[in-house]
């Protein structure tokens, strides 16, 4: 039994940008998981959970 | 065996018990959708199809009579096939231990899942594979003659099958499933790969067991071409993978299936028939 990859979901305290990294890269990623693509900042966290069709608004950061 | 080295069994899992229409309306969910699916995955090269089932909501269920109605539909619509069929038996974690193996004690399917171990399921819930679950079921498999797929999810399932091998409750040769990337296990990666395929040579040997991966997510296209360089064996389709690549949807699990039999092909080694198959996992 698996089910794709979970996401950790922020929005940027300073831009405001909408962005999502896949929990599968989280070893890759290090310190800078969750972190803003843009100004590298500590994103806000909101949910986490797996893809769903509304998360489209959200950057998938690669 | 020696002219099987160059075979590899591509394993179709196409609807898994997660994934919805809303996540990709191509995922079959009913009987005669699945049924469909492992038809086209046969065709395409798919030796094994690893399946789960769905209630009428679309939920994951461990219905015997689901089972029992997809496998009835594919032997009078299509006899001609002769996949493999791999029947989960963790297709709902709120199903009991009893409802978990009435398929596998019903039908008795060359092959079934045996996850090795419990962990936290996507973060919200427990996945739960008891020692009494676990050993309940290497008996039955037993009984049955059923090889038991070992899914395991992170290195300290593999140890915990040679655990079971000792005790009896697994018969030597394994056939194992090794699941990359799923949140809670072992994340996906040729580095991570190599280490589970090295802990299970530690454990049982060399050439002394089988193994097939897959890698959800972003290490799905790296686990795969690892896996072929290894040696292994691959599981492809919509139940790990609902996206065919970034930013396109999988139009069905046949293109999967596809894909694999490309590159196993292009590696220089050949796919697997069925009976090919039932040699090398050594399937009664």
């Amino acid at each position: 039994m698996t089910w794709g990859i979970s996401f950790m979901y922020y929005h940027c305290p300073v831009c405001g940008m909408k962005f999502k990294y896949g929990l599968d890269l989280i070893s890759e990623f290090g310190e800078e998981f969750g972190k803003c693509p843009k100004c590298h900042v500590d994103g806000v966290y909101e949910k986490d959970g797996a893809r769903t069709l509304d998360d489209y608004d959200y950057t998938e950061v690669e | 065996m020696a002219d099987l080295k160059n075979k590899r069994i591509i394993t179709a899992a196409v609807t898994g018990a997660w994934p919805k229409k809303e996540n990709n309306p191509n995922v079959p969910m009913t009987p005669a959708e699945i049924c469909e699916d492992i038809y086209d995955c046969w065709q395409a090269g798919a030796a094994i199809a690893h399946i789960h089932m769905r209630d009428d909501n679309g939920n994951g269920t461990m219905d015997h009579n689901k089972f029992r109605e997809t496998v009835e539909l594919l032997k009078k619509n299509h006899p001609d096939c002769d996949i493999i069929i791999n029947m989960t038996t963790s297709g709902d974690i709120y199903a009991t231990d009893e409802t978990r193996v009435e398929h596998v004690k019903e039908l008795k399917p060359e092959m079934a899942s045996y996850d090795c171990g419990s962990m936290n399921w996507l973060n919200t819930a427990l996945f739960i594979n008891s020692p009494s679950f676990l050993e309940m079921c290497g008996k039955l498999f037993q009984e049955t003659n059923t090889k038991p797929e070992i899914e395991a999810f992170d290195p300290g399932m593999i140890a915990n099958a040679a655990y079971y091998v000792k005790k009896g409750i697994l018969k030597a040769p394994l056939h194992f499933q090794f699941c990359m990337g799923c949140a809670n296990g072992i994340p996906g990666s040729v580095k991570n790969l190599l280490f589970m395929k090295e802990t299970a040579d530690e454990l049982f040997g060399k050439g002394n067991y089988t193994w097939s991966t897959f890698g959800v997510g972003h290490s799905a296209m790296e686990v795969m071409y690892a896996a072929i360089a290894l040696g292994g064996n691959i599981r492809v389709g919509m139940e790990d993978n609902v996206m065919y690549k970034k930013g396109q949807l999988a139009d069905s699990n046949r293109q999967f299936v596809e894909r694999a039999k490309r590159i196993i092909e292009e590696y220089g080694c050949e796919v697997a028939t069925p009976d090919e198959a039932r040699q090398i996992l050594g399937l009664k």
